[in-house]
């Protein structure tokens, strides 16, 4: 380490600690990137309520007419209402599965001491490790041969299992050592009072272990909703679709109409944003434990 | 990566036991816990096997053959898929492509989001609205991300070239998706502000425990903004900045979205990445056995890559 004193006259002189940068660099910096992280939400949120000539005179400027029916046409005429159903279908079951299963996994590896115990953790965190495209083709064909291609099982059974990313690996792992942080005679109480594992389990240690529920439910309802590549390889050509892949076969087939393909992507992002703006606790918890953790 | 595994070593009542109690005699009470332990495990342990394990053994399989996905032959070809990887122009590029965006695609999110973070940390005012608007871009869709980018840098209406002509710079605007030159660095840039959201959430939180009466000691010997940062704040949260980089940089190797929504890999091949060329060789050019040797490359150049990040931080770190 090399001396961390040579800018002392600069500061001598002022007498009291300098602040960090001047005051108004320090907000020039920070307005000019929140404005570039804010620039494409804007632009999709002023397109969407366009009307059609006013897109083709000036397609980006913003706020320049008020044409709400877009959100109608696109529901309808752009199919995204049937794509909004098919995700919200597809994520509320991907999530139900990965809690019920990683938090019923999680403490039967906490709780229950027997051969393999560690060698079959081991093998789940082994799934954190390994990318989609690592299965993405024999996948393909294990579905079709199942008969399950083009279904919503499709995306269902490889995102629960953790194909693309927060599944059950990942909820194995947390809520396992969620359980490991328990006091295990709280469940012995329970079984004191007559209750078995499994009562035990579900009215006691899953209540207790809510916080950890609601950190992996909102990580798995964040990936779920915007996957894009599971629904574009086993839905192809089904009526399924997602709403991220409808958007995908609607920017590349009408890609002129500018203020459908934004109202549909602001049909998307709505509510991921609402989801994002109550739950935020959660997500950043999620994210920061996991790297924090390090 | 996660990191935490060793928690099993701190379980406490665990008897020690023999290797044959272990392996071959289970005593009654044991025999129960293990029958719960099957029905709890079970069902997560299936799935994860069904639609996961088995067919990651499988593209480790089909790597090895010449399947072509439609046909029931499978002819066992030894290496020869990972052969011809090297003389493939479109992998070398493809490889190429991921380098950069693996490189340029962590080291700049990381310095921008730690700059941030640190300035945010030290104290300004709206903090939290900041910190929002920062991280909102992360939790937006891919899709919707690349589909706003792809009309700012729309060739005639774009947003980005009506500004550069509008300050006098319209020999620098051009089709930015369309030219093999700049297609990779605008898809890369598209992607750069969810990295940065994430990487200021998750700093400003590790940030919260540094020591400020170092840092107060500092700005009374007279420490400069970036000696302050450099010598007492950085190092405070060195292993957290390791975790982020490394999960950023595994994320690299596997980006998928932007690039297939935005260019389709191409003009040509000038954007292509692995996993986009993986998946036209599987499914628009029907090499099953192709495509799952270049899914394995995927594999192994994140996992040696995050493991090779992570020791060179630790030796640095004992140095």
């Amino acid at each position: 380490m090399t001396e961390p004193r040579q800018g002392i006259a600069s500061t001598a002189s002022t007498g009291a600690p300098r602040r960090w940068l001047g005051s108004t660099g320090k907000y020039v910096v920070l307005l000019l990137f929140a404005l570039l992280s804010l620039y494409p939400l804007l632009l999709i949120v002023s397109t969407s309520l366009k009307d059609p000539l006013d897109v083709t005179a000036n397609p980006f400027t913003l706020f320049s007419s008020f044409n709400p029916i877009n959100f109608y046409d696109a529901w309808t005429l752009g199919g995204f209402g049937g794509y909004f159903w098919n995700t919200v279908v597809i994520t509320g079951i991907t999530v139900a599965g990965v809690v019920a299963l990683s938090s019923l996994a999680g403490y039967g590896l906490a709780r229950f001491q027997f051969p393999g115990n560690n060698l079959i953790f081991f093998v789940f965190i082994l799934g954190l490790m390994i990318p989609f495209f690592s299965v993405m083709i024999p996948l393909f064909y294990e579905l079709r041969d199942l008969g399950l291609l083009g279904t919503k099982a499709a995306v269902i059974l490889p995102a629960i299992a953790g194909a693309s990313g927060f599944g059950v690996p990942l909820g194995v792992f947390l809520m396992r050592s969620f359980y490991m942080d328990l006091p295990e005679d709280l469940a012995d109480a329970a079984r004191v009072d007559g209750c078995n594992e499994f009562q035990a389990f579900w009215r006691v240690m899953l209540p207790l272990s809510a916080p950890g529920v609601a950190v992996l439910a909102v990580l798995v309802f964040f990936q779920t909703w915007n996957n894009f590549v599971l629904a574009l390889v086993y839905l192809q050509g089904s009526d399924n679709q997602m709403l991220a892949t409808g958007l995908y076969l609607f920017a590349g087939g009408r890609s002129g109409e500018y203020e459908l393909l934004a109202a549909a992507s602001l049909i998307m992002t709505v509510p991921v944003l609402i989801f994002f703006l109550i739950f935020q606790r959660f997500f950043i918890k999620g994210l920061t434990t996991g790297a924090l953790k390090g | 990566m996660q990191a935490g595994m060793e928690g099993g070593a701190t379980r406490v009542n665990r008897p020690k036991r023999g290797f044959v109690e272990r392996h071959l005699y289970v005593p009654p009470l044991r025999r129960q816990q293990l029958y719960y332990a099957i029905v709890f495990i079970s069902p997560a342990l299936a799935l994860y096997l069904v639609f996961m394990l088995y067919p990651f053994l499988t593209t480790i399989y089909l790597s090895l053959t010449n399947w072509n996905g439609a046909t029931a032959n499978k002819d066992f070809v030894g290496l020869s898929n990972y052969a011809r990887m090297f003389g493939d122009g479109a992998v070398l590029q493809a490889f190429w492509n991921n380098a950069v965006w693996v490189l340029v695609g962590t080291a700049s999110p990381v310095i921008i989001g730690l700059f941030l973070a640190i300035i945010l940390w030290s104290g300004a005012r709206g903090s939290l609205f900041f910190r929002t608007v920062y991280f909102l871009p992360f939790v937006l869709p891919l899709v919707v991300v690349a589909i706003v980018w792809q009309w700012i840098y729309h060739p005639i209406f774009g947003p980005l070239n009506r500004f550069l002509d509008s300050i006098g710079l319209e020999q620098i605007s051009r089709g930015w998706l369309g030219e093999p030159g700049t297609a990779l660095y605008a898809v890369l840039i598209s992607a750069i502000p969810g990295a940065v959201g994430f990487v200021v959430v998750v700093l400003f939180a590790a940030l919260q425990s540094v020591d400020e009466s170092q840092v107060e000691a500092s700005m009374l010997d007279g420490a400069s903004w970036f000696q302050r940062a450099w010598y007492i704040i950085i190092p405070q949260i060195a292993p957290v900045i390791t975790m982020v980089t490394s999960i950023t940089l595994i994320g690299g190797f596997a980006v998928f979205d932007n690039v297939f929504v935005m260019t389709g890999g191409g003009p040509g091949h000038a954007s292509e990445v692995l996993a986009t060329y993986t998946y036209s060789s599987a499914f628009q050019q029907n090499q099953a056995g192709y495509g799952s040797a270049l899914a394995m490359l995927i594999t192994v150049l994140s996992l040696v890559s995050a493991v090779v990040f992570v020791r060179l931080r630790e030796r640095q770190r004992n140095d």
